[in-house]
């Protein structure tokens, strides 16, 4: 990839995070905010020794809850609406490429929701703050697994958004992600079917991603270790589950007629 | 410099049979052929009318020269590059048919994007925009929201964005469709403006008035085929088909007695429009002298595209139709 390449696909991404903003999902992370700093303060009402996990655990699941929203219901859009408000037209007739196009929306949202996680977590930290606990650095180890799950989400959401309409895109991403929350269900999935073949729970178990995998939230909520091989290795997941999905994305993308 | 500036022999655009058929329905395909083997030049310097009934294949083969569809067969370059080569693009300019932009920018803001998709410089962009915006009357307008854009407006700034990068070929797709006559008379300079430039220019369009004021060479499409190729005067011919003649001062009934050597006429307040044959011009006049009329003017009428197009298209369609079908 050229430097030229480069910069169309930095031109992409920010054109894309300044339509993510004025999507209005800044105001929906300042809401979140807030709600989220009522709700700590509330468990210190009602809470005697566990506030404090509680708040931490509410946070990050919330983190997580509303990046993967925001995931889904933004980028399932983002080639989609192009595709079909054929807005994507005179931009292709420019020196920019499809892979360039692609991949510049995939990074616009994922510096978005860089933002979105960042503005949460320091929402976190307020809360914990003005509840009169102890900024925990160690919540860092949660959140980063938490956004590489939500740039996994992404790259599902493109890929979808090549081959579908917006709305079926949202299903089949939603499904998605359902389904890679409770792939330990596929994995046990003989205990309630066991007619299904070996080679097929193992087949969904792997070809789905897991999300579990980018979960530390109790871990870190209880205080256990997490070690950073572990956060390496969930890295290395995350890398080649996303380069896969958006190889396939790229790949719908450029064989997609735009008539 | 860009790649593309290097190449500057043979034709803007070349392509040699062209063909594409659309398969519509998940189970009970449909098949519609929409290019059959269509061979195009655009010379440099140009501008070249693209005329066709909707569903002739126009869009479709502008798609295909851009990339946004894939012909089942054909080859071509553009200004000396094969078709799938993105390095012409550095040098050309395309509006698309009903353009819609990001509601969420501004004139300005899209143009500076468009800008910066050709690498230009931070300065660069700021005046080729404001220079744009000025020339297509939207310099007012720079800075508010697209999603308050009237039809025209977007139409504008979609010309706008095609001369960002100052092409040496621009592709309009019905750059009249949805402006108001003033738009039209605007487009219709940048146009003629561009030529003067030495650029060339091809563009598709129904207003066959615009293609009639515009052209050097029109070519004219039909069901996929291009039925014929050329400058105006060669297609239209010369000859005069009939005359017009304005009188004042005839009673409807010296009219009425005039009709059997007249083609047409018709009453424009007090005056009247005969239309005759060459040759039975000298009796027409004599008699409208003899009936106490005045003769205000003659003037021949060569066959226009209008007519051309709608005896070569089968049916006896007005370019009101075609609009009002697209």
């Amino acid at each position: 990839m050229g430097r030229g390449s480069l910069s169309r696909v930095w031109a992409v991404a920010a054109n894309t995070f300044r339509e993510t903003v004025r999507e209005r999902v800044l105001y929906n992370l300042v809401f979140f905010a807030i709600i989220m700093t009522l709700a700590g303060l509330l468990m210190r009402q009602l809470s005697i020794r566990q506030d404090e996990k509680i708040i931490k655990d509410i946070g990050l699941a919330a983190m997580e809850l509303f990046g993967t929203l925001i995931a889904i219901f933004i980028g399932v859009g983002l080639v989609a609406k192009e595709i079909e408000r054929r807005s994507l037209h005179p931009l292709l007739a420019k020196p920019l490429t499809r892979d360039e196009f692609f991949l510049g929306k995939f990074a616009g949202l994922g510096f978005t929701l860089l933002v979105n996680v960042l503005v949460m977590a320091a929402g976190l930290a307020i809360t914990l703050f003005a509840t009169g606990r102890r900024v925990d650095p160690n919540l860092a180890k949660a959140v980063y697994p938490i956004y590489l799950g939500l740039l996994l989400v992404v790259a599902l959401a493109l890929l979808f958004s090549t081959l579908s309409s917006s709305a079926l895109a949202a299903v089949f991403t939603v499904g998605m992600v359902v389904a890679g929350r409770f792939s330990d269900v596929v994995r046990n999935m003989r205990e309630v079917a066991p007619g299904a073949p070996t080679w097929l729970v193992r087949f969904l178990y792997y070809a789905l991603p897991n999300f579990r995998n980018f979960d530390f939230k109790d871990r870190v909520a209880y205080g256990d270790p997490v070690p950073l091989a572990a956060l390496g290795s969930v890295t290395a997941y995350a890398a080649v589950y996303i380069a896969v999905v958006l190889l396939l994305g790229l790949s719908a993308f450029r064989s997609r007629e735009l008539s | 410099m860009t790649p593309a500036a290097s190449r500057t022999n043979g034709p803007a655009l070349d392509v040699r049979g062209l063909a594409k058929t659309y398969t519509t329905g998940l189970f009970r395909k449909k098949r519609h052929t929409a290019l059959k083997g269509l061979d195009l030049t655009v010379e440099r310097g140009e501008i070249l009318g693209y005329l066709g009934p909707n569903g002739s294949g126009k869009t479709t083969t502008l798609k295909i020269l851009l990339g946004l569809v894939f012909p089942d067969a054909g080859t071509g370059t553009i200004l000396g590059f094969p078709l799938r080569d993105t390095a012409w693009r550095h040098r050309a300019g395309y509006l698309p048919e009903q353009p819609y932009f990001y509601d969420y920018l501004s004139a300005r803001e899209y143009l500076d994007y468009a800008g910066r998709l050709f690498g230009m410089t931070a300065d660069a962009r700021r005046d080729r925009t404001a220079r744009l915006l000025e020339t297509v009357g939207l310099r007012r307008s720079a800075g508010v929201p697209l999603r308050r854009f009237s039809k025209g407006m977007m139409q504008r700034l979609g010309i706008a964005q095609a001369l960002i990068n100052d092409p040496e070929l621009v592709i309009l797709d019905e750059p009249m469709s949805g402006l108001d006559p003033i738009g039209r008379r605007l487009v219709r300079d940048i146009i003629l403006g561009l030529k003067g430039e030495g650029k060339t220019v091809l563009f598709s369009t129904h207003i066959l008035s615009d293609a009639e004021a515009l052209c050097d060479r029109v070519a004219l499409l039909r069901a996929g085929e291009l039925l014929r190729v050329g400058d105006l005067a060669g297609i239209l011919g010369t000859d005069v088909s009939h005359m017009e003649i304005l009188v004042a001062g005839l009673s409807p009934e010296a009219v009425g007695r005039l009709a059997p050597t007249l083609k047409a006429s018709r009453a424009l307040g007090e005056r009247w429009r005969l239309e005759a044959a060459e040759e039975s011009l000298g009796p027409i006049v004599k008699a409208v002298e003899e009936a106490g009329g005045r003769v205000l003017s003659i003037q021949p009428v060569r066959q226009s595209l209008e007519d051309y197009f709608i005896k070569e298209m089968g049916a006896a369609r007005t370019e009101a139709e075609w609009e009002l079908e697209g």
